[in-house]
């Protein structure tokens, strides 16, 4: 197996996957290598089994979302790569990797505008989260300006996801590979 | 014969590049990483040779020695081409050229070798040359006198072909005036009309059977000369009348001109052929068959299949499963000029495609820019 040094190449769905994972990858200390598919679920998954025939010779993060899949990523997991290969690391976010973004209710409040109680909580694991996602809009209407996020802290922008993978491990409800120095990548 | 070798030192934004070549590349790579640049070395090897042309001039259409040369040289800067031609599988001619340029910016030759085989046939500068340095301002692969014993190197890099059309070149005749053999398309019209009859009409009618797959409407396809004598493409168009109706190239859509100037320039002569972007203005569902399309083409030709070197950018292109990793040249900026690396010399693109991934899903992502989905906040 490669050693650690190594590039972690990658293969998401999409973008904001993307950014996330660049953003765990450089708090596990690990270098980003390549960034694979970005062109949704359906054409990750079937090109799952090709990706995992060439991850033989260097380390690979493949980052899937659950969605409603499954009851839960195990049978997930086994029903899309029966046979990783050893270098290949299949992480499955619970319900979706948007939910690891909403675990960091401060600065998503932040850069909506909106208090932090109307970020929903652990909805990784609260089917139908999404739907309690706070609109700009109902709560300018409910709610007084001076009990919002102040809104010289919105939109945190720059090409860097800023997002305490620390502070929202434990909120976010989900299985987070967030170990610094994953021994798997040993 | 065909180049199945190119050496690049300091050439425009290459340090330095060393790649085989196949009879197929697709050269792939981020905006301004040199692959137009890459095609001008071959653009400039025919320059060198055809009639007008001349190492001078060549050096000098280009802004000089010092637009020429790789920014990022500094203990050697001589500008260095080297290419390989090969026939049947071997490697028979080797031509070796390095410049600068003296105290009044001129350029001049610092080397010219050619090689048959392994036989070093030429060696300058030699005693002739220094004893009388102006001879360096010329090649001997330019003048017939001098070039008798590898000739054919000449006649090969002058037939290569660089393709570019520009729809609304065609399309305006006043344009093209004076325009001999423009990559451009100035004088496409032209350039048909003087192929033989025999010769053009069995092209357009290759044409109009490929054309027909990208736009259903087309019936017939020929040209004709009108009464002040220039040449016009006539489609006929299928609609609701009985007859279609009859259009000129003033009525084609730029698609419809990419495409028949492609498939023009893929029949048209024998030698290597440059293309750049020859996806843009087509359909998406087109453009996945242009590979597919320039071996067909080529397969009912009696001489030996065209080398095609293509620069592109597109994911549509590059999704053809038949391209191998050995045809791919992924060119990557650095600080010090680019770098040009073949597919197959990279092992995750190699082990990728072997396991059955196609160029597109292999060579796109490694090429993109990491922050690109910034520019959606311009």
């Amino acid at each position: 197996m490669e050693s650690v040094t190594s590039p972690v190449n990658v293969l998401v769905e999409g973008v904001t996957d993307e950014a996330v994972v660049r953003r765990l990858l450089e708090y596990a200390g690990l270098t980003c290598g390549t960034v694979y598919g970005k062109t949704g679920k359906g054409a990750l998954l079937e090109r799952l089994p090709s990706y995992n025939q060439a991850a033989r010779f260097a380390p690979w993060l493949v980052v899937v979302d659950l969605d409603q899949d499954a009851e839960c990523a195990l049978p997930f997991v086994r029903s899309v790569l029966s046979e990783p290969t050893a270098c290949l690391h299949f992480r499955v976010a619970v319900r979706a990797v948007e939910s690891w973004l909403l675990a960091d209710a401060e600065r998503l409040a932040a850069f909506l505008g909106v208090p932090v109680a109307r970020i929903p909580s652990r909805c990784g694991t609260r089917p139908q989260a999404h739907l309690r996602q706070p609109g700009p809009t109902k709560s300018k209407r409910s709610n007084p300006r001076g009990r919002r996020a102040p809104r010289g802290k919105r939109r945190p922008g720059g090409s860097r996801l800023h997002w305490p993978v620390d502070r929202v491990r434990d909120d976010c409800g989900t299985s987070m590979a967030t170990r610094r120095r994953r021994p798997a990548f040993r | 014969m065909r180049f199945s070798h190119i050496l690049l030192e300091n050439w425009r934004n290459f340090g330095h590049v060393d790649v085989p070549l196949q009879n197929r590349a697709f050269l792939v790579g981020p905006n301004a990483s040199g692959k137009s640049n890459f095609l001008d070395a071959f653009r400039f090897l025919r320059d060198v040779v055809t009639s007008g042309g001349g190492f001078q001039k060549s050096v000098m259409d280009r802004g000089g020695v010092s637009i020429v040369r790789n920014l990022a040289a500094r203990r050697y800067p001589d500008v260095v081409l080297q290419a390989a031609l090969e026939e049947g599988g071997e490697v028979v001619w080797r031509y070796r050229i390095a410049f600068a340029q003296d105290n009044q910016r001129q350029p001049i030759l610092r080397e010219e070798k050619v090689w048959h085989g392994d036989e070093l046939l030429l060696d300058r500068p030699n005693d002739d040359d220094r004893a009388d340095e102006a001879r360096l301002r010329q090649t001997y692969l330019e003048q017939t006198f001098a070039n008798r014993e590898f000739r054919d190197i000449a006649i090969s890099f002058a037939s290569v072909h660089y393709y570019h059309l520009v729809p609304q070149l065609v399309r305006d005749p006043e344009r093209s005036i004076g325009r001999q053999v423009d990559p451009y398309g100035g004088d496409f019209l032209e350039q048909i009309a003087r192929t033989d009859q025999r010769t053009r009409d069995s092209r357009l009618h290759r044409i109009l059977a490929a054309l027909k797959v990208a736009v259903p409407q087309l019936s017939d396809l020929k040209l004709e000369k009108d009464e002040r004598g220039a040449p016009h493409l006539y489609s006929n168009y299928e609609h609701w009348r009985p007859k279609g109706a009859w259009q000129t190239e003033a009525d084609f859509s730029d698609g419809t001109l990419r495409l028949m100037g492609l498939l023009w320039s893929l029949l048209d002569g024998s030698g290597p052929l440059l293309l750049e972007e020859p996806e843009l203005s087509l359909h998406p569902g087109i453009v996945c068959y242009i590979p597919q399309m320039m071996l067909r083409v080529q397969r009912g030709r009696k001489c030996a299949p065209r080398q095609v070197l293509l620069s592109t950018h597109s994911s549509d292109l590059l999704r053809d499963e038949g391209i191998a990793a050995d045809e791919v040249l992924l060119f990557i900026p650095s600080q010090e000029g680019s770098v040009v690396q073949v597919g197959a010399d990279i092992a995750e693109v190699r082990q990728l495609l072997e396991a059955g991934l196609t160029a597109a899903e292999v060579v796109i992502p490694r090429t993109q820019p990491i922050n690109v989905v910034q520019l959606s906040l311009f």
